[in-house]
């Protein structure tokens, strides 16, 4: 039996061994003009976006266009939208060495390891080699951007981020919309008093709540703090990290946030917000379809507007400088990266951004116009606006910068700080605690 | 005793089972227990650590035992509700002289639920905005005061993930309880009667000591079960607000898959598994002492 077990671990040695072997791509990841004949093949996307969504929908199209030219090539669209099991599926693929042609992520620290291993296509280069770099928005780009300045995404979507509200429940608390960051929890205990829900949040997917730690530090030390944060060079405890500390503690003390909102999901909140339940509700351009057209339930329809997020005293960041993200980028695998897939790409990133800005969406790039829906609110065209008037710098969603492990503590501590289960220094020594643990062991 | 051909016969039919389970369950916890010893998150380079882990578990991770402690809670609830449940039913049931099946079945429909669904439909019942189920009877019955975001509360959040389990699988134990309640000799039953005996006394005397055995597999069955909790406490809380339902199982998930930390996550594994080993021991050794007492 003894000698059964043993040779059974010699196997599993063996087996985890050679996995690890294999680890390595040999393909480089700066040569974005490959030569050679260009054979058609099925080729697969893996992504996390709305199954039935726009870029799906274009890209499905584009890729059918392309096979008209070269039969036997297919684009496989595997979405997984639910983010958590999606990032679960990269990264066991990744540590099977089996990542498809192409694949979605963020600007995570994971993803910068797959770069640095030489595992993703240059995306700068490759946007500069097909011509259209100069096309792109500077923000949708930096958003996909490792903290090196290096490019290995490429966006698909650009959103801004916004906090709607409801003029006549403000008004019936007798209060104005925040002209400070630092405005938001009195607002809260007066809409509290007047029986209105203050803000509507999403706490089950946990990166809303993530959102709005974000904001205060990148008004008082902009989008470095993070940058800083995330390595344990800079602290929660020192001035910004404290601002904001204190600045949640104080929303959860004024009952900011919907009874029970750490197990409400995305649909609750947003329902909450356009039944006329809540006063406020912070949630990107994406949801545009549905808060700034005929879809909106007509009794909150002609109360709802939204203000971009404010500023604060002393605040370095100004006030057209917010959260504009270009959605999950999508990455080339270098080992897969061939004459067929660079030609794809050629076609279908030159063919994207028109018909990408023809379902009232923003196109990552200035090219291309986005259309209006015929049953848009005056909102819509407000809202779209804005992204003409956008400031140099963004505030990152922390969700994608800090380490796996920290931001998963950060997520679940948040909930304790906001629902006053810790205090806001117990809150501080965790949090520093949990950095300096392993933030180390992601950014050597 | 078998002829030595059939012997032979049964060996080869044992073994494709065995190969299966081998493959299936014996190799991935060896696979673990090897993985425990290294620092490794999948893309990197695997780097042997030693005991490392297993000092940062035992050591150094409030979570892990905060973790641990939350998953013997999840299990003291699933096995009262399954458990004490199961034979309270049963015993009822046993007594019972008309529809006892559509009782039975009604008892056993959660069973064949989706997890998914028992989640989101517990996720309902709990809620407080808008109101749920529970708050509302709460209300009605004039206990408005208690009325909270049960999955929100700190206090609240550990009995309200295992309940949904516990009421789940109550109607499988009291399936194999009642059938093992239905065994137990008549007339010793009656014997027992006419000498005096309490229904507390028949109960205590005969009735338990008679399906002891089944008793003993329906305990490790639940409390393996138990200790393996997963799904529910995942779908429903995710492990918050903050640690208040995270399990070790849901913790060496996301230990693994979230944080990518493939050798810390096979050391908590390792530590579950030998957990198991040392619930089941523990069961076995204090009913037999029982036993021999």
């Amino acid at each position: 039996m003894m000698k059964m077990i043993r040779t059974a671990a010699v196997a599993a040695a063996t087996v985890l061994a050679l996995a690890a072997c294999g680890g390595g791509g040999s393909a480089s990841s700066s040569n974005v003009n490959p030569t050679g004949e260009i054979k058609p093949r099925e080729i697969s996307w893996l992504l996390s976006r709305p199954a039935d969504g726009a870029v799906i929908n274009i890209m499905k199209q584009i890729a059918a266009d392309y096979a008209k030219d070269h039969p036997g090539f297919e684009l496989n669209l595997i979405t997984t939208p639910d983010r958590p099991s999606y990032i679960q599926k990269l990264e066991t693929l990744a540590a099977a060495n089996k990542l498809p042609e192409l694949f979605d992520t963020d600007a995570t620290p994971y993803a910068q390891q797959l770069a640095k291993q030489g595992k993703m296509v240059d995306a700068e280069k490759l946007l500069k080699d097909l011509g259209v770099y100069d096309n792109y928005r500077s923000n949708a780009l930096d958003y996909q951007r490792f903290d090196d300045g290096s490019l290995y995404m490429i966006p698909f979507q650009f959103e801004l981020e916004f906090v709607w509200y409801n003029k006549k429940l403000l008004q019936q608390a007798g209060v104005a919309a925040p002209t400070s960051l630092d405005d938001i929890p009195a607002m809260c205990t007066s809409l509290r008093n007047a029986g209105i829900t203050p803000i509507a949040l999403n706490g089950q997917d946990q990166w809303p709540l993530e959102r709005y730690m974000a904001y205060q530090p990148f008004r008082a030390a902009g989008p470095d703090f993070i940058q800083k944060l995330k390595r344990g060079e800079a602290k929660f405890s020192d001035p910004a990290g404290q601002k904001a500390v204190e600045w949640m503690a104080a929303l959860g003390k004024a009952k900011c946030f919907q009874d029970g909102f750490s197990s409400q999901g995305y649909s609750d909140a947003q329902n909450l917000f356009t039944s006329g339940k809540a006063a406020m509700y912070n949630i990107g351009t994406w949801e545009l379809p549905s808060l700034a057209t005929d879809k909106l339930n007509p009794t909150v329809r002609d109360d709802v507007d939204f203000f971009t997020l404010p500023t604060t005293q002393g605040s370095v960041t100004a006030a057209n400088e917010y959260v504009s993200p270009s959605g999950i980028g999508m990455a080339v695998n270098a080992k897969t990266y061939d004459p067929l897939v660079s030609d794809f790409l050629k076609f279908a990133l030159k063919k994207y951004p028109a018909a990408y800005a023809a379902t009232g969406a923003l196109s990552p790039t200035v090219d291309a116009q986005t259309e209006i829906p015929a049953n848009a609110s005056p909102l819509f065209t407000k809202a779209l606006d804005q992204a003409k008037d956008l400031g140099g710098q963004q505030a990152m969603p922390w969700d994608t910068q800090l380490d796996p492990t920290t931001n998963g503590r950060l997520q679940q501590e948040l909930v304790l700080l906001v629902q006053g289960d810790i205090t806001p220094e117990e809150f501080t020594t965790t949090m520093d605690k949990t950095i300096a643990q392993n933030a180390p062991k992601f950014f050597k | 005793m078998l002829p030595n051909r059939s012997r032979l016969s049964v060996l080869i039919f044992l073994l494709p089972p065995l190969l299966l389970y081998g493959a299936a369950v014996l190799f991935p916890i060896l696979q673990s227990l090897f993985l425990s010893f290294f620092s490794w998150n999948g893309i990197s380079d695997m780097e042997f650590v030693g005991l490392a882990n297993y000092a940062r578990m035992l050591f150094g991770d409030d979570v892990f035992w905060r973790s641990f402690f939350n998953a013997l809670g999840y299990l003291a609830i699933c096995l009262v509700l399954q458990l004490g449940g199961a034979l309270l039913v049963a015993s009822l049931l046993a007594s019972l002289r008309r529809g006892r099946e559509v009782v039975k079945t009604l008892y056993l429909l959660p069973a064949v639920i989706s997890t998914v669904a028992i989640a989101f439909l517990f996720v309902r019942i709990y809620s407080i905005d808008p109101v749920g189920l529970l708050n509302q009877l709460l209300d009605w019955i004039g206990l408005g005061g208690l009325e909270r975001a049960w999955l929100s509360d700190v206090n609240t959040v550990l009995a309200a993930v295992s309940i949904p389990e516990g009421w789940r699988f109550t109607g499988l134990y009291m399936l194999i309880i009642y059938a093992a309640l239905l065994s137990v000799p008549q007339e010793l039953e009656e014997a027992a009667r006419l000498d005096g005996a309490s229904r507390w006394q028949v109960f205590t005397k005969i009735r338990f000591p008679h399906i002891m055995p089944v008793w003993i597999t329906t305990t490790i069955m639940a409390t393996t079960y138990g200790l393996r909790g997963f799904d529910i406490p995942y779908l429903m809380t995710n492990g918050g607000p903050g640690q208040s339902s995270e399990l070790l199982t849901t913790y060496m998930y996301k230990t693994a898959f979230t944080s990518t930390d493939f050798g810390y996550a096979s050391t908590i594994s390792v530590f579950i598994v030998v957990e198991c080993l040392v619930a089941v021991g523990l069961i076995l050794f204090m009913l037999k002492r029982k036993a021999d007492a």
